[in-house]
Protein backbone atom coordinates (compact mmCIF):
# COMPACT_ATOMS: atom_id res chain seq x y z
CA UNK A 1 0.00 0.00 0.00
CA UNK A 2 1.00 3.45 -1.01
CA UNK A 3 1.27 6.59 1.12
CA UNK A 4 0.21 9.02 -1.65
CA UNK A 5 -2.05 11.97 -0.30
CA UNK A 6 -5.65 10.70 -1.34
CA UNK A 7 -4.83 7.36 -2.37
CA UNK A 8 -7.63 5.91 -5.09
CA UNK A 9 -7.64 2.97 -6.58
CA UNK A 10 -9.82 2.12 -9.75
CA UNK A 11 -13.51 3.13 -9.66
CA UNK A 12 -16.33 2.76 -11.48
CA UNK A 13 -17.50 5.51 -14.38
CA UNK A 14 -20.71 6.75 -14.11
CA UNK A 15 -22.72 4.40 -16.32
CA UNK A 16 -21.74 1.31 -14.04
CA UNK A 17 -22.63 2.86 -10.88
CA UNK A 18 -24.76 0.42 -9.18
CA UNK A 19 -25.72 1.59 -5.87
CA UNK A 20 -29.00 -0.02 -4.60
CA UNK A 21 -30.02 3.51 -2.62
CA UNK A 22 -28.95 6.14 -4.59
CA UNK A 23 -28.26 9.46 -2.61
CA UNK A 24 -26.09 7.22 -0.19
CA UNK A 25 -23.09 8.61 -1.18
CA UNK A 26 -21.27 11.80 0.89
CA UNK A 27 -19.51 14.24 -1.37
CA UNK A 28 -17.14 15.79 1.01
CA UNK A 29 -16.39 19.85 0.38
CA UNK A 30 -14.46 20.79 3.44
CA UNK A 31 -13.41 19.61 7.08
CA UNK A 32 -14.65 22.56 9.86
CA UNK A 33 -14.79 22.65 13.40
CA UNK A 34 -17.75 22.84 14.37
CA UNK A 35 -20.05 20.33 16.93
CA UNK A 36 -23.12 20.77 16.41
CA UNK A 37 -24.64 20.26 12.91
CA UNK A 38 -25.00 22.93 10.32
CA UNK A 39 -26.98 23.00 6.82
CA UNK A 40 -25.75 25.42 4.13
CA UNK A 41 -28.66 25.44 1.69
CA UNK A 42 -29.81 23.42 -1.45
CA UNK A 43 -26.43 24.37 -3.13
CA UNK A 44 -25.10 21.05 -3.94
CA UNK A 45 -22.60 19.54 -6.45
CA UNK A 46 -25.29 17.89 -9.17
CA UNK A 47 -28.79 18.38 -8.64
CA UNK A 48 -28.08 21.39 -6.20
CA UNK A 49 -28.98 18.64 -2.84
CA UNK A 50 -28.93 20.00 0.44
CA UNK A 51 -25.20 20.76 2.11
CA UNK A 52 -24.84 19.68 5.63
CA UNK A 53 -22.65 18.31 8.26
CA UNK A 54 -21.46 15.03 9.50
CA UNK A 55 -20.35 15.61 13.13
CA UNK A 56 -17.74 13.99 14.98
CA UNK A 57 -17.06 15.40 18.60
CA UNK A 58 -15.57 19.30 17.47
CA UNK A 59 -14.48 18.21 13.93
CA UNK A 60 -17.37 17.89 11.08
CA UNK A 61 -18.00 16.94 7.44
CA UNK A 62 -19.26 19.21 5.17
CA UNK A 63 -21.43 16.88 2.60
CA UNK A 64 -23.78 16.41 0.44
CA UNK A 65 -26.00 13.36 -1.07
CA UNK A 66 -24.72 11.62 -3.69
CA UNK A 67 -25.33 8.75 -6.29
CA UNK A 68 -21.88 6.85 -6.56
CA UNK A 69 -20.49 8.56 -9.55
CA UNK A 70 -17.63 9.95 -11.05
CA UNK A 71 -17.72 13.93 -11.16
CA UNK A 72 -15.75 15.12 -14.22
CA UNK A 73 -13.68 18.85 -13.35
CA UNK A 74 -16.10 20.52 -15.77
CA UNK A 75 -16.37 23.93 -15.18
CA UNK A 76 -20.07 23.91 -14.01
CA UNK A 77 -18.83 20.78 -11.23
CA UNK A 78 -15.61 23.06 -10.25
CA UNK A 79 -17.70 25.94 -9.62
CA UNK A 80 -20.38 24.30 -7.59
CA UNK A 81 -17.54 22.73 -5.24
CA UNK A 82 -15.84 26.05 -4.81
CA UNK A 83 -19.29 27.65 -4.24
CA UNK A 84 -20.25 25.32 -1.25
CA UNK A 85 -16.34 26.15 0.38
CA UNK A 86 -16.54 29.91 -0.30
CA UNK A 87 -20.25 29.31 1.57
CA UNK A 88 -18.85 27.65 4.43
CA UNK A 89 -16.19 30.07 4.52
CA UNK A 90 -17.82 32.73 5.51
CA UNK A 91 -18.30 31.69 8.63
CA UNK A 92 -15.18 29.07 9.30
CA UNK A 93 -12.02 28.13 8.96
CA UNK A 94 -11.73 24.91 6.79
CA UNK A 95 -9.87 22.56 5.21
CA UNK A 96 -10.77 21.89 1.59
CA UNK A 97 -10.72 18.16 0.44
CA UNK A 98 -9.79 17.33 -3.19
CA UNK A 99 -11.95 18.26 -5.96
CA UNK A 100 -14.71 14.73 -6.60
CA UNK A 101 -14.16 13.25 -2.98
CA UNK A 102 -17.23 10.78 -2.72
CA UNK A 103 -17.50 8.07 0.35
CA UNK A 104 -20.36 5.52 -0.24
CA UNK A 105 -21.71 5.98 3.28
CA UNK A 106 -21.95 8.16 6.10
CA UNK A 107 -20.44 5.74 8.43
CA UNK A 108 -16.83 6.58 5.86
CA UNK A 109 -16.94 9.81 6.65
CA UNK A 110 -17.29 9.15 10.16
CA UNK A 111 -14.10 7.27 9.96
CA UNK A 112 -12.35 9.36 7.85
CA UNK A 113 -12.56 12.32 10.83
CA UNK A 114 -12.09 9.70 13.37
CA UNK A 115 -9.10 8.39 11.91
CA UNK A 116 -7.82 11.89 10.80
CA UNK A 117 -9.10 13.75 14.13
CA UNK A 118 -5.73 14.63 15.43
CA UNK A 119 -4.02 16.15 11.99
CA UNK A 120 -7.46 18.12 10.77
CA UNK A 121 -7.04 19.67 14.21
CA UNK A 122 -3.22 20.45 13.69
CA UNK A 123 -3.90 22.35 10.66
CA UNK A 124 -7.14 23.87 11.47
CA UNK A 125 -5.54 25.50 14.33
CA UNK A 126 -2.59 26.53 11.76
CA UNK A 127 -5.23 27.69 9.15
CA UNK A 128 -7.36 29.81 11.64
CA UNK A 129 -8.48 33.16 10.38
CA UNK A 130 -6.04 32.64 7.17
CA UNK A 131 -7.54 32.63 3.10
CA UNK A 132 -5.65 32.58 0.16
CA UNK A 133 -5.25 34.70 -2.93
CA UNK A 134 -4.50 33.74 -6.29
CA UNK A 135 -2.06 36.09 -8.65
CA UNK A 136 -1.47 35.11 -12.07
CA UNK A 137 0.67 37.34 -13.71
CA UNK A 138 1.03 37.55 -17.67
CA UNK A 139 3.14 40.03 -19.81
CA UNK A 140 2.78 41.22 -23.08
CA UNK A 141 5.64 40.33 -25.34
CA UNK A 142 5.74 43.29 -27.39
CA UNK A 143 5.41 45.56 -24.97
CA UNK A 144 8.13 44.29 -23.00
CA UNK A 145 10.71 44.01 -25.93
CA UNK A 146 10.04 47.70 -26.67
CA UNK A 147 10.62 48.50 -22.59
CA UNK A 148 13.65 46.45 -22.91
CA UNK A 149 14.92 48.37 -25.98
CA UNK A 150 14.24 51.64 -24.48
CA UNK A 151 16.46 50.43 -21.47
CA UNK A 152 19.51 48.29 -22.92
CA UNK A 153 21.55 50.23 -24.55
CA UNK A 154 23.15 47.55 -26.36
CA UNK A 155 20.14 45.87 -27.73
CA UNK A 156 19.28 49.43 -29.00
CA UNK A 157 22.48 49.64 -30.56
CA UNK A 158 22.86 46.27 -32.42
CA UNK A 159 19.16 47.09 -33.39
CA UNK A 160 19.83 50.19 -35.03
CA UNK A 161 23.11 49.04 -36.55
CA UNK A 162 21.00 46.03 -38.51
CA UNK A 163 18.23 48.38 -38.99
CA UNK A 164 20.42 50.75 -41.11
CA UNK A 165 22.45 48.47 -42.90
CA UNK A 166 19.58 46.04 -43.32
CA UNK A 167 20.62 44.72 -46.58
CA UNK A 168 24.12 44.08 -45.20
CA UNK A 169 23.69 43.12 -41.30
CA UNK A 170 24.72 39.54 -40.89
CA UNK A 171 22.93 36.84 -39.56
CA UNK A 172 25.06 36.69 -36.58
CA UNK A 173 24.34 40.20 -35.88
CA UNK A 174 20.32 39.38 -36.03
CA UNK A 175 21.36 36.15 -33.65
CA UNK A 176 23.04 37.89 -31.45
CA UNK A 177 20.12 40.77 -31.07
CA UNK A 178 17.59 37.65 -30.58
CA UNK A 179 19.74 36.08 -27.75
CA UNK A 180 20.23 39.39 -26.06
CA UNK A 181 16.58 40.20 -26.14
CA UNK A 182 15.93 36.61 -24.93
CA UNK A 183 18.19 36.65 -22.03
CA UNK A 184 16.70 40.73 -21.32
CA UNK A 185 13.26 39.09 -21.31
CA UNK A 186 13.98 36.36 -18.79
CA UNK A 187 16.05 38.80 -16.79
CA UNK A 188 12.81 41.02 -16.53
CA UNK A 189 10.68 38.47 -15.46
CA UNK A 190 12.70 37.74 -12.76
CA UNK A 191 12.87 41.28 -11.95
CA UNK A 192 9.10 41.41 -11.65
CA UNK A 193 7.92 38.30 -10.04
CA UNK A 194 11.53 38.71 -7.27
CA UNK A 195 9.68 42.62 -6.94
CA UNK A 196 6.11 41.23 -6.36
CA UNK A 197 7.30 39.05 -3.99
CA UNK A 198 8.72 41.40 -2.00
CA UNK A 199 6.45 43.68 -2.03
CA UNK A 200 3.40 41.36 -0.68
CA UNK A 201 5.94 39.53 1.47
CA UNK A 202 5.06 42.00 4.66
CA UNK A 203 1.38 41.43 3.86
CA UNK A 204 1.02 37.94 3.63
CA UNK A 205 1.98 34.55 6.07
CA UNK A 206 3.28 32.41 3.07
CA UNK A 207 3.71 32.37 -0.56
CA UNK A 208 4.00 29.27 -3.22
CA UNK A 209 4.98 29.66 -7.15
CA UNK A 210 2.86 27.03 -8.95
CA UNK A 211 4.03 25.90 -12.47
CA UNK A 212 3.39 28.38 -14.80
CA UNK A 213 -0.04 27.59 -17.65
CA UNK A 214 1.25 29.08 -20.81
CA UNK A 215 3.57 30.93 -22.47
CA UNK A 216 2.76 34.53 -21.90
CA UNK A 217 2.38 33.74 -17.95
CA UNK A 218 5.22 34.45 -15.75
CA UNK A 219 3.94 33.78 -12.56
CA UNK A 220 1.60 32.09 -10.66
CA UNK A 221 1.15 32.09 -7.26
CA UNK A 222 -1.03 31.70 -4.36
CA UNK A 223 -0.95 33.69 -0.53
CA UNK A 224 -1.62 32.85 2.31
CA UNK A 225 -2.90 35.80 4.15
CA UNK A 226 -4.16 36.80 7.52
CA UNK A 227 -7.54 37.88 7.47
CA UNK A 228 -6.99 40.70 9.01
CA UNK A 229 -4.26 41.85 6.58
CA UNK A 230 -7.05 41.33 3.83
CA UNK A 231 -7.77 45.00 2.93
CA UNK A 232 -3.92 45.49 3.09
CA UNK A 233 -2.96 42.91 1.25
CA UNK A 234 -5.63 43.48 -1.58
CA UNK A 235 -4.30 47.61 -1.81
CA UNK A 236 -0.84 46.55 -2.13
CA UNK A 237 -1.88 44.29 -5.15
CA UNK A 238 -3.74 47.01 -6.48
CA UNK A 239 -1.21 49.28 -6.55
CA UNK A 240 1.68 47.50 -7.75
CA UNK A 241 -1.07 46.26 -10.66
CA UNK A 242 -1.05 49.84 -11.13
CA UNK A 243 2.78 50.16 -11.05
CA UNK A 244 3.22 47.75 -13.86
CA UNK A 245 0.53 48.21 -15.67
CA UNK A 246 1.40 49.53 -19.36
CA UNK A 247 3.45 46.17 -19.11
CA UNK A 248 1.81 43.22 -17.03
CA UNK A 249 -1.34 41.86 -16.57
CA UNK A 250 -2.88 41.00 -13.26
CA UNK A 251 -5.20 37.83 -12.73
CA UNK A 252 -6.21 38.41 -9.04
CA UNK A 253 -8.88 36.17 -7.33
CA UNK A 254 -9.69 35.24 -4.18
CA UNK A 255 -10.49 34.69 -1.26
CA UNK A 256 -9.89 30.76 -1.24
CA UNK A 257 -10.06 28.17 1.30
CA UNK A 258 -6.01 27.67 1.63
CA UNK A 259 -6.10 25.11 -1.13
CA UNK A 260 -2.37 25.55 -1.95
CA UNK A 261 -1.33 25.72 2.02
CA UNK A 262 -3.19 22.43 3.31
CA UNK A 263 -1.39 19.19 2.43
CA UNK A 264 -2.89 16.20 4.38
CA UNK A 265 -1.94 13.23 3.55
CA UNK A 266 -5.29 11.03 3.49
CA UNK A 267 -4.65 7.32 3.32
CA UNK A 268 -8.17 6.62 1.18
CA UNK A 269 -8.87 3.42 -1.25
CA UNK A 270 -11.61 2.25 -3.42
CA UNK A 271 -14.64 1.19 -1.71
CA UNK A 272 -16.20 -1.20 -2.92
CA UNK B 1 29.19 -26.30 -29.67
CA UNK B 2 27.41 -23.59 -27.96
CA UNK B 3 29.07 -20.84 -29.72
CA UNK B 4 28.82 -22.54 -33.26
CA UNK B 5 25.18 -22.95 -32.35
CA UNK B 6 24.44 -18.95 -31.60
CA UNK B 7 26.55 -18.57 -35.09
CA UNK B 8 24.07 -20.90 -36.73
CA UNK B 9 21.01 -19.48 -35.52
CA UNK B 10 21.72 -15.98 -35.72
CA UNK B 11 19.79 -15.17 -38.33
CA UNK B 12 16.86 -16.72 -36.85
CA UNK B 13 16.84 -16.02 -33.14
CA UNK B 14 18.40 -12.36 -33.67
CA UNK B 15 15.32 -10.56 -35.12
CA UNK B 16 12.95 -12.76 -32.59
CA UNK B 17 14.96 -10.75 -29.89
CA UNK B 18 14.88 -7.37 -31.50
CA UNK B 19 11.21 -7.48 -32.25
CA UNK B 20 10.50 -8.67 -28.70
CA UNK B 21 12.84 -5.88 -27.11
CA UNK B 22 11.22 -3.33 -29.70
CA UNK B 23 7.37 -4.58 -28.30
CA UNK B 24 7.96 -4.53 -24.80
CA UNK B 25 9.27 -0.62 -25.14
CA UNK B 26 6.52 -0.11 -27.16
CA UNK B 27 4.48 -1.21 -24.86
CA UNK B 28 5.91 0.15 -22.10
CA UNK B 29 5.84 3.83 -23.89
CA UNK B 30 2.22 3.69 -25.11
CA UNK B 31 1.34 2.57 -21.42
CA UNK B 32 2.83 5.68 -20.07
CA UNK B 33 0.66 7.89 -22.78
CA UNK B 34 -2.32 6.31 -22.45
CA UNK B 35 -2.41 6.72 -18.51
CA UNK B 36 -0.74 9.89 -18.33
CA UNK B 37 -3.80 13.04 -17.48
CA UNK B 38 -0.87 15.59 -16.87
CA UNK B 39 -1.09 16.92 -20.20
CA UNK B 40 -4.90 16.78 -20.25
CA UNK B 41 -4.60 18.89 -17.21
CA UNK B 42 -3.03 20.93 -18.39
CA UNK B 43 -4.60 22.07 -21.34
CA UNK B 44 -7.67 22.31 -18.95
CA UNK B 45 -6.28 24.95 -17.16
CA UNK B 46 -4.89 26.82 -20.26
CA UNK B 47 -8.42 26.31 -21.44
CA UNK B 48 -9.79 27.86 -18.16
CA UNK B 49 -7.05 30.31 -18.56
CA UNK B 50 -7.86 31.54 -22.20
CA UNK B 51 -11.96 31.83 -20.94
CA UNK B 52 -10.88 33.93 -17.66
CA UNK B 53 -8.99 36.46 -20.14
CA UNK B 54 -11.63 37.16 -22.63
CA UNK B 55 -9.83 34.99 -25.01
CA UNK B 56 -12.70 32.42 -25.86
CA UNK B 57 -16.50 32.84 -24.98
CA UNK B 58 -18.56 30.52 -23.42
CA UNK B 59 -19.31 27.91 -26.41
CA UNK B 60 -16.23 27.73 -27.72
CA UNK B 61 -15.26 26.68 -23.69
CA UNK B 62 -18.01 24.20 -23.49
CA UNK B 63 -16.69 22.64 -27.10
CA UNK B 64 -13.50 22.27 -26.12
CA UNK B 65 -14.08 21.13 -22.37
CA UNK B 66 -16.26 18.28 -23.62
CA UNK B 67 -12.78 17.34 -25.58
CA UNK B 68 -11.09 17.69 -22.69
CA UNK B 69 -13.14 15.31 -20.34
CA UNK B 70 -13.74 12.63 -23.17
CA UNK B 71 -9.85 12.65 -23.25
CA UNK B 72 -9.78 12.21 -19.02
CA UNK B 73 -12.15 9.45 -19.32
CA UNK B 74 -10.14 7.38 -22.13
CA UNK B 75 -6.90 7.97 -19.65
CA UNK B 76 -9.65 6.38 -16.78
CA UNK B 77 -10.48 3.93 -18.62
CA UNK B 78 -7.25 3.26 -19.70
CA UNK B 79 -5.65 3.18 -16.50
CA UNK B 80 -8.22 1.01 -14.85
CA UNK B 81 -7.19 -2.00 -17.28
CA UNK B 82 -3.90 -1.55 -16.57
CA UNK B 83 -5.23 -1.55 -12.92
CA UNK B 84 -3.70 2.05 -11.66
CA UNK B 85 -5.14 4.28 -9.24
CA UNK B 86 -7.48 6.71 -11.04
CA UNK B 87 -8.18 9.23 -8.48
CA UNK B 88 -11.70 9.11 -9.02
CA UNK B 89 -15.34 7.62 -7.31
CA UNK B 90 -16.05 6.39 -4.05
CA UNK B 91 -13.39 5.81 -1.25
CA UNK B 92 -13.28 5.02 2.28
CA UNK B 93 -10.40 5.68 4.78
CA UNK B 94 -7.38 2.68 3.87
CA UNK B 95 -7.99 -0.09 6.32
CA UNK B 96 -10.90 0.63 8.03
CA UNK B 97 -13.17 -2.01 8.99
CA UNK B 98 -16.94 -2.00 7.85
CA UNK B 99 -17.74 -4.31 10.81
CA UNK B 100 -16.24 -1.84 13.19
Amino acid sequence: MTTDPVQMTAAESVSAATEPTPGAGKYVYCIIRNDRSREFGEIGIGSASRVYTVNHNDLAAVVSDTPIVIYDPTRENVLAHEFVNETVMREFTLIPMSFGTVFRSEKDVLQLLKSTYQAFTDVLDKMQDKIEFGLKILWDRDKVVAAIERENDEIRRLKDEITRNAASSTYFARMQLGRLVEAAMEEASNRYVTDVHEQLKDTSVASRSNKVIGDRMILNAAFLVDRKDEKQFDEKVKAISLQYEDLLTFKYTGPWPPYNFVNIKLKLEKAI
Amino acid sequence: MGLLTNILLAPFLGPVWASKWTLDKVDRVVREELTDDTPIKEDLMKLQLQLEMGEIDDAEYARQEAEIMRRLRDVREWREKFGMSTGAGPVRVAGSDDTE
